[in-house]
């Protein structure tokens, strides 16, 4: 478990798995998954699990779920894809509730999964891919420190219109930290 | 077959087959399968990748050869989207003679005339090693845009090597024949090589 400031990041268990049908068919999805809305039902998400559980693609995820500091569950935040003997991991995030959105949560548990990428898993580069409608998302890597690498021109449809792909990268080199970067930011917990 | 200029895109199999057994240990297969690792591919290794683009619904390996018949290397497109409709593109030229030579080049170009005017793709996507001048050369004269690098991406020989990532639309590919008109491709008149020994068969 890492512990953060307004979020911890924990095991992508049941508390997770059994909101992943509403949250599959929330707004969210449409963030996360570049211009998609998903309408899926209960069984498919089922089978959907079941397939996680019983892969052994050896793709090299790390899946954590993202929750508030007293237990509610948010959504996800993890390493989608690892290539060791690049040390690079891909990462992917959702938090579900809009209500939560702009908040600073997903600040806080994109600090700590960079931070568990580099000072854990020895990485050297951290990436990750969006679409340009994504301003939220834009604004984030800016305030982090990424570097927009590629512009990948209509590589995305969403409601109703071509939009970029963009791949940001940030090498650990221009990584100053957790601690430093959650004091330019001012991150704070939040008062009981 | 789809027939080309200067090559023809054929079904990866027999003598392809054969000679992938090579090509999967060599250079020029690493330099296009960017995040291999560089492991030794045995023939079981070779087999099951033959089987698994076989059964692959979101791309496919082809063959491409001179008109004559010799095997220069293979084509891919993988990865296509299901509601974006675009795809990755690879090529490589298992026959190191034929590297840098309008024969690869018109591999690529049977390539993308294949996903845009057989499969009607939307966008297709290419991606190359820094100090990969061949492959970029080729995705530039072939119209795609530089889109952007990928820094410090792949380790390559002790080193962390950038990947120049490309994109083509298909409304900026004017037409496999009319590339063919513009670009004059040029056969180098390389000497087939000598058909493989067959493997043996076990009954
Ligand atoms: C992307 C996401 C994880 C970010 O988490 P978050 O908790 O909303 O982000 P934060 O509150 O930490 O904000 C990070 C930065 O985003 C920017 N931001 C926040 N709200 C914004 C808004 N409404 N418009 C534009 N930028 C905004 C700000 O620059 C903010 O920094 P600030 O705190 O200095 O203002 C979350 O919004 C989310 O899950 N969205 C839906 C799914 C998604 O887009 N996933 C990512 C796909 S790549």
């Amino acid at each position: 478990m890492l512990k953060g400031l307004l979020v911890d990041l924990v095991p992508y268990g049941k508390a997770f798995l059994e909101n992943d049908h509403e949250w599959e068919n929330g707004i969210a999805r449409f963030w996360s998954n570049l211009g998609e809305c998903p309408i899926v039902s209960r069984a498919q998400v089922e089978a959907r699990h079941q397939e996680w559980f019983e892969s052994n693609e050896s793709y090299l995820g790390v899946p954590f779920g993202v929750q508030t500091k007293d237990g509610i569950p948010l959504g996800y935040f993890g390493i989608n894809w690892m290539v060791p003997h690049c040390r690079s991991v891909m990462v992917g995030a959702v938090i579900n509730d809009p209500d939560y959105w702009g908040g600073g949560y997903g600040t806080d548990a994109l600090l700590l999964l960079m931070d568990y990428a580099f000072d854990w898993l020895d990485m050297r580069k951290v990436w990750l891919g969006t679409m340009s409608l994504n301003e939220r998302v834009m604004r984030q890597m800016e305030k982090v420190g990424f570097t927009l690498e590629v512009r990948q021109r209509e590589a995305v449809y969403a409601a109703g219109e071509w939009h970029d792909s963009l791949l940001y990268g940030l090498l650990r080199d221009e990584w100053p930290g957790r601690a430093a970067l959650i004091e330019r930011f001012g991150l704070q917990a939040r008062p009981e | 077959m789809i027939e080309g200029h200067l090559v023809d895109l054929v079904p990866f199999e027999d003598d392809f087959a054969i000679h992938l057994a090579a090509w999967m240990n060599e250079e020029a297969w690493f330099r296009t399968m960017i995040y291999d690792r560089r492991e030794p591919h045995t023939e079981n290794d070779v087999k099951k990748y033959i089987e698994k683009m076989e059964k692959n619904k979101r791309g496919a390996l082809f063959g491409y050869q001179t008109k004559n018949g010799d095997p220069i290397g293979g084509v891919i497109y993988d990865y296509q989207g299901d509601r974006v409709w675009k795809a990755d593109v690879m090529s490589f030229a298992g026959d190191t003679r034929y590297e840098g030579t309008d024969e690869q080049f018109d591999g690529l170009l049977m390539l993308i005339r294949y996903c845009f005017e057989t499969r009607n793709l939307y966008r297709l996507e290419g991606a190359a090693l820094a100090f990969d001048t061949v492959k970029i050369e080729q995705f530039q004269r072939a119209g795609f845009t530089h889109e952007g690098t990928l820094r410090q991406h792949i380790r390559w020989g002790g080193d962390y090597v950038a990947v120049e990532m490309f994109g083509l639309l298909h409304r900026e590919w004017p037409g496999y024949d009319s590339m063919i008109e513009a670009l004059g491709l040029q056969s180098s008149a390389i000497e087939p090589k000598p058909k493989p020994e067959k493997l043996e068969k076990k009954d």
